[in-house]
């Protein structure tokens, strides 16, 4: 009876919303939660009124606006998404995790074309689980650089770790970078070497590969600088503007501290883009984040009102707004129109993420659980005495990061064909079935040229793989690929 | 191990008592295990007989009960009011409509939803118009398995009291038999401020506690048998649903955890309860004996201004430990005043890793937690000094004891054996001390090894911090988070039940009437 | 004195002056440890006090002693939602006070007065649930009160519902209390005819007031300080905020920098009702924490 009731309940209400849907008509006024962070409670609240008084739609919006950092958003949300905010600004970092909880509404195809054509690629790619555009760019500066003491740090030191620290050391001052505490900081080290740690989401925001080298040459080369930094005794492991006012003479953090570490250090306040250090004769930059704050819907049940909160977050994170955000709290835009104009280049903060921006690396998707496991090699690094030592620290990183891909024991012992076939070039996996006791085929037939090569390996890892050599193709067709999981003999067949 | 009597005993020297007790305690601990299992038994079976003797009761009532009597096996409250006892009878009748209404109109709905937690999770549909995304949603596993806890409860509680009725209507049966006149409303309202007051004042707390206590515990014990996290949280087609034992397979597997190559839960698990136990030993005792210390100082005939020296020490009881914890924890960092004073004076060359070093960690969460435990026993010990006899002292005086000797012979085993329920409680109560922990240190410093997919663990979490990790974490395992909340009171439990069974001061309550 | 009184005749007069010189320097020894002791469990509080004061920056620094002196922090405090917050937690902290003592009083009171079939089984089933850490409830409470509208903005009757709720568990040291008041006089006025409630009303409450001071002062301090809980319940709503939420919030990496030195003085207004009220009624809380704590 009650489902009975529910059901015809929703009937006449789809009807009734259709109605209006089909007309297009937003008009009315809607309660909303609005989550941004603190100091931008006040400007937002103004921006909502101004699309209140400026939209052709007659929507007006009955607005309330909490200070919720951006850095808690993805946890509040995750408590109980039904009682978070309608609209609500977050750290990029949570983005997948917030995907995956259903906590973002997608957005609709126009407003995904404008989005994309109207902010710069790092922060679409941000916003984007598998080819799917959850939320919109709000700012593009979560990226780090240097300040630092001009009355400690001499000009002509500030490009070599070895040089700062020696200052520091010298002065009896901090040098602050979090390294011990925040994968994101720690990073660093490892992208100025050149390693990198990209991950693969889906659609539906769920983790499915990931690319990682810090556990490399070039990832022992970037242990080695990090060990230089924290064996020191005034290494601070800290990205608070204030460590300034208590004994440190250079801090690595970002734009958001600009005005309270001009306030603090006045005149004497220099920045700029992050140092290099040296290993075995060569130098290295080190490396950054560059990382953006996006604003998300949350999902709705009327249609109606969903189509309103959408036109207030792309107009809140539209040219306009972005750029009076820019003026009131110094937060840089990912709108390209605003990221051109004249004040926003001239910005001094804004200047240094622009120089160290050669060096920094587009934040992407990034599984949650990494932040966690990426922030402990600074503490084995530090504990470690020797080269085997430092190896050992990433070697405990690769195998945590491995660790977070459960594989059901059918992909694990399956098998799949790998290599330049269908079009792929040895980047995709296509799978086998078992056909018999031992053997197994192919789901699919591929048209091969002669010359093709390609692999069988199981648990989409190459542990187990056959043949030694890759198999080679003698004659051009189309053919099954057969694999004999006792003898290890692979071939080909066409049927 | 030799058993001694009590003559026996007492002529062992000093350390062979002291190491007499000690095995002692440890050859009780498998007895008590083995009382603790007798006990379970010995509970189902009473069990299981008492529902077999309720049920033959009521059996009984019914084929010897009047009419009256056989008609209220189905309206509740009918003998009561063709008896006359309105009062009665009408609140039967009112439970009974309002247990069968709720049931019909919700109840069934998540009774029935509970072996599955709910079948369709949200769908989400494009909408070409308005070119947005909408959400519709259906069930949601958490209000089901929520409220299917709670229509469980109702309907315990309907049984026990249709139980209830059954008796009344035996038992008025049998008085009017007997010629003797029922009790009347009144009579009951008179006799829930005297002979039944009891029921009256406990009416109000046990609710609180069931409602608020017992059944949200019920509910998380429950939820450890389910899949529930961040990803299955209703807004996805993800609905949590129950995996039988697995959460405890992998909790307990002595297996490396996922993939194969990291620490497994177990193991950190284990990690986090030894340094648990050893915090909570530390804190125990370190406050113990520095608290009675600081007491004894205050109370020691001649030293003035008694109540200036105490109230000092009691500021840290009332101030909140959000600001006083927060602001010490700051004082302790690198670049903190601690260190800078420290430095300025030229003692030390280079800031002491008081929150960087495990070792220095641990050692500082203990230090700090004097700081906030010493108020709370100089306090107890206070009290409890001076209710300790003078003459005792005096005699021990005239018999040539020194200080330390009264201390240990006549203080100590006083303060020992009034407070032993209270070191009991505390030691529990520092196993579970979120405040310290959180504020001081959130954990930190990180332990690489055992820091996993279950989040970030550190040197100084303790096992409830790392619960409140897990449930706040990357993932929010709260399934997982329910696992370790049982181990702990396992654990606890399992500490209290071998402290109970050897302090004796504990056992007997009426010993302090 | 009288002790020492006692022995002085007992022993030479040569020995007896060493013993008053020996007390003499166990006194300054003691003395010079109570200041020690003293000083280090004032100076965090002293700290924080200063730091209030400090008008010349906002943030954290490595002085203690303010170069300006001001009382702007105070002043800002009004500016922000601090007084909102301030008021949340009052409200709550006056009634969780007078509820849970009801409730605690009730409960602790009839355990310890009454014996009834399931009292040991209700006794040992309150100390089993009293093992279990009580943070993993957390997650289910919010949804309860969330379905009763008391969470976010609402938080507060919300708060003080699960704050009285579960209040009845902690009846060990007010029964203790009552352990220690003589039955006799109970069975007395049995005896004459008085009715339990009357017992209670006539007799057992005169002679409680340690106990029921004790019992309001926790209990009005409870709420200053709780921040886990109370986060949660009001998760994103700084109107539902109680003050131990607000002021921690402040210390986010966003905010400390301009709020470092309001939330000092914040913390200084927190703290200062609650200690004036502990020290007026530090004596009942002794006799209370002594009469019942330790025989449980």
């Amino acid at each position: 009876m009650k489902k009975f009731l529910a059901i015809a309940l929703a009937l006449v209400m789809t009807l009734s919303l259709m109605g209006t849907a089909l007309a297009g008509d937003l008009a009315g006024t809607y309660d909303i939660k609005v989550w941004v962070a603190e100091k931008a409670v006040d400007l937002t609240k103004q921006q909502i009124d101004n699309f209140n008084k400026t939209n052709d739609a007659g929507i007006t919006f009955n607005a309330t606006v909490e200070a919720v950092s951006e850095a808690d958003a993805g946890t509040n949300m995750i408590t109980d998404v039904e009682a978070g905010g309608d609209l609500y600004c977050f750290a990029q970092d949570q983005f997948a995790r917030l995907v995956q909880a259903g906590a973002l509404a997608k957005l609709g195809k126009k407003a995904a074309d404008t989005v994309i054509a109207n902010n710069d690629a790092g922060t679409v790619a941000a916003a984007t689980s598998g080819d799917t555009l959850y939320a919109y760019p709000l700012t593009s500066d979560n990226g780090y650089f240097m300040y630092y003491d001009k009355s400690v740090i001499p000009e002509e030191d500030v490009d070599s770790l070895e040089a700062l620290i020696a200052d520091c050391e010298k002065a009896q001052k901090y040098f602050a970078m979090e390294t011990n505490t925040s994968a994101w900081y720690l990073a660093a080290f490892f992208f100025g070497t050149g390693c990198v740690s990209e991950w693969v989401t889906d659609n539906d925001g769920s983790f499915i590969e990931v690319h990682d080298t810090f556990n490399s040459p070039q990832g022992l080369i970037a242990a080695k600088g990090l060990k230089k930094l924290v064996d020191s005794p005034f290494s601070l492991s800290s990205s608070e503007a204030s460590a300034f006012a208590s004994d440190a003479a250079v801090v690595v953090t970002g734009i958001w501290a600009y005005e309270d570490i001009a306030k603090m250090l006045g005149d004497n306040m220099g920045v700029t883009d992050l140092p290099s250090f040296e290993v075995d004769g060569q130098q290295y930059h080190i490396g950054s984040f560059n990382g953006c704050k996006l604003l998300g819907v949350k999902p709705q049940e009327d249609a109606v009102k969903a189509a309103a909160l959408h036109r207030l977050a792309q107009y809140l994170t539209g040219e306009e707004c972005q750029m009076e955000r820019f003026e009131a709290l110094s937060w840089g835009p990912s709108n390209v129109a605003a990221q051109a104009s004249d004040a926003v280049q001239a910005n001094p903060g804004l200047a240094a993420l622009i120089k160290q921006a050669p060096y920094s690396v587009p934040q992407g998707q990034i599984h949650g659980s990494w932040w966690d496991i990426g922030k402990v090699i600074a503490d084995d690094v530090k504990a470690a005495t020797d080269e085997a030592g430092l190896q050992a620290a990433l070697d405990n990183y690769t195998d945590k990061i491995s660790a977070l891909f459960t594989m059901s024991d059918d992909v694990k012992f399956g098998w799949t064909v790998i290599g330049a076939v269908a079009g792929s070039m040895w980047d995709k996996d296509f799978p086998m079935t078992k056909v018999s006791a031992s053997e197994w085929k192919s789901d699919e037939a591929f048209e091969m040229d002669a010359g093709t090569e390609f692999k069988v390996r199981q648990g989409l890892s190459w542990d187990n793989n056959f043949p030694a050599d890759n198999f080679k193709v003698e004659e051009a067709g189309t053919y099954f690929v057969i694999f004999n999981e006792s003898t290890g003999e692979v071939s080909i067949s066409a049927e | 191990m030799k058993t001694y009597s009590d003559l026996e005993f007492l002529k062992l020297s000093k350390g062979e008592k002291f190491k007499y007790k000690f095995l002692s305690f440890f050859a009780g601990i498998p007895k008590a295990l083995l009382n603790l299992l007798l006990a379970l038994w010995n509970l189902i079976k009473g069990a299981g007989v008492t529902i077999g003797k309720e049920i033959a009761d009521i059996c009984s009532t019914f084929i010897h009960g009047d009419w009256k009597t056989k008609l209220s096996f189905i309206f509740m409250g009918f003998g009561c009011l063709a008896r006359g006892q309105i009062l009665r009878g009408i609140l039967f009748l009112l439970f009974e409509v309002v247990f069968i209404g709720y049931m019909v109109l919700a109840g069934g709905y998540w009774l029935g939803m509970l072996p599955s937690l709910g079948v369709q999770g949200p769908t989400k549909e494009y909408n070409e118009i308005l070119d947005v995304e909408v959400t519709t949603f259906h069930d949601n596993s958490f209000k089901i398995l929520l409220y299917g806890v709670l229509t469980l409860f109702f309907i315990v509680a309907f049984i026990y009291t249709w139980r209830q009725n059954v008796k009344q209507n035996q038992l008025a049966e049998k008085i009017l038999a007997s010629g003797k006149k029922l009790r009347s409303g009144k009579d009951d309202l008179r006799s829930l401020v005297d002979d039944q007051f009891h029921k009256t004042l406990l009416a109000l707390p046990l609710t609180g506690i069931l409602l608020f206590t017992v059944m949200p515990i019920v509910f998380m014990i429950l939820v450890a048998f389910t899949n529930y996290d961040g990803t299955h949280n209703g807004y996805t087609n993800n609905l949590f649903t129950w995996v039988g034992m697995d959460n405890f397979n992998t909790m307990l597997s002595w297996t490396a955890g996922k993939g194969g190559n990291t620490q497994s839960y177990s193991a950190t698990f284990g990690e986090v309860l030894v340094w648990t136990l050893i915090w909570a030993f530390f804190a125990t005792f370190t406050n113990y004996f520095l608290g009675m210390f600081v007491a004894m100082a205050i109370n020691k005939k001649g030293i003035k201004l008694k109540k200036v020296w105490r109230t000092i020490l009691v500021l840290t009881i009332a101030i909140p430990q959000f600001i006083s914890l927060l602001y010490v924890s700051k004082m302790f960092a690198k670049n903190g005043i601690v260190n800078g004073f420290l430095m300025s004076m030229g003692w030390i060359q280079e800031a002491l890793p008081f929150w960087e070093d495990p070792t220095w960690a641990r050692v500082t969460v203990v230090l700090i937690n004097i700081w906030i435990g010493i108020p709370y026993l100089m306090l107890i010990a206070t009290g409890i000094l001076m209710n300790i006899p003078a003459d005792l002292y005096e005699s021990a005086r005239i018999d040539g004891a020194n200080p330390w000797q009264q201390y240990t012979k006549i203080t100590l085993p006083y303060m020992l054996f009034v407070t032993g329920p209270y070191l009991l409680t505390s030691f529990t109560g520092n196993m579970n001390n979120f405040n310290v922990i959180y504020l001081l240190t959130g954990g930190a410093p990180t332990n690489p090894a055992a820091s996993s997919a279950a989040g970030s663990v550190g040197y100084t979490d303790l096992l409830i911090t790392w619960l409140f990790k897990i449930t706040t974490g990357a993932e929010s395992q709260y399934y997982l988070a329910s696992v370790v909340g049982i181990l702990v009171f396992v654990v606890v439990a399992l500490i209290s039940l071998v402290v109970y069974n050897v302090l004796p001061s504990i056992k007997n309550e009426e010993d302090f009437q | 004195m009288s002790q020492q009184n006692a022995i002085a005749p007992t022993g030479p007069v040569k020995k007896h002056m060493g013993l008053k010189a020996s007390r003499a320097l166990g006194n300054t020894a003691i003395y010079l440890l109570l200041i020690v002791v003293s000083a280090i469990w004032l100076i965090p509080f002293i700290c924080i006090l200063l730091q209030s004061f400090r008008v010349e920056s906002t943030w954290q620094v490595g002085y203690v002693i303010p170069q300006q002196w001001g009382l702007d922090n105070y002043k800002g405090l009004f500016e922000t939602d601090f007084p909102r917050w301030y008021m949340n937690t009052f409200i709550a902290a006056l009634c969780t006070a007078v509820l849970q003592t009801i409730i605690v009083l009730c409960m602790s009171y009839t355990l310890s007065r009454f014996r009834f079939k399931m009292r040991n089984g209700l006794m040992r089933f309150m100390l089993i649930l009293g093992m279990f850490p009580g943070m993993l409830t957390m997650i289910i409470l919010y949804r309860v009160l969330k379905d009763l509208g008391m969470t976010q903005a609402n938080a507060l009757p919300g708060l003080i519902l699960v704050y009285v709720a579960s209040s009845g568990m902690g009846y060990y040291v007010s029964k203790g209390f009552f352990d220690t008041i003589p039955k006799s006089l109970d069975e007395a006025a049995r005896v004459d005819g008085a009715t339990r409630f009357q017992i209670l009303k006539k007799i057992i409450l005169p002679l409680s007031k340690p106990i029921v001071i004790y019992t309001v002062l926790t209990a009005f301090m409870g709420p200053w300080g709780d921040f886990v809980f109370a986060r949660y319940i009001a998760f994103g709503s700084s109107a539902g905020s109680n003050v131990a939420v607000g002021l921690y919030n402040w210390l986010s990496k966003d905010q400390i920098n301009t709020r470092y030195t309001m939330f000092c003085a914040g913390g200084v207004l927190v703290a200062v009702p609650v200690t004036i009220l502990f020290m007026c009624l530090q004596k009942y809380y002794v006799e209370g924490v002594t009469g019942g704590a330790v025989k449980g």
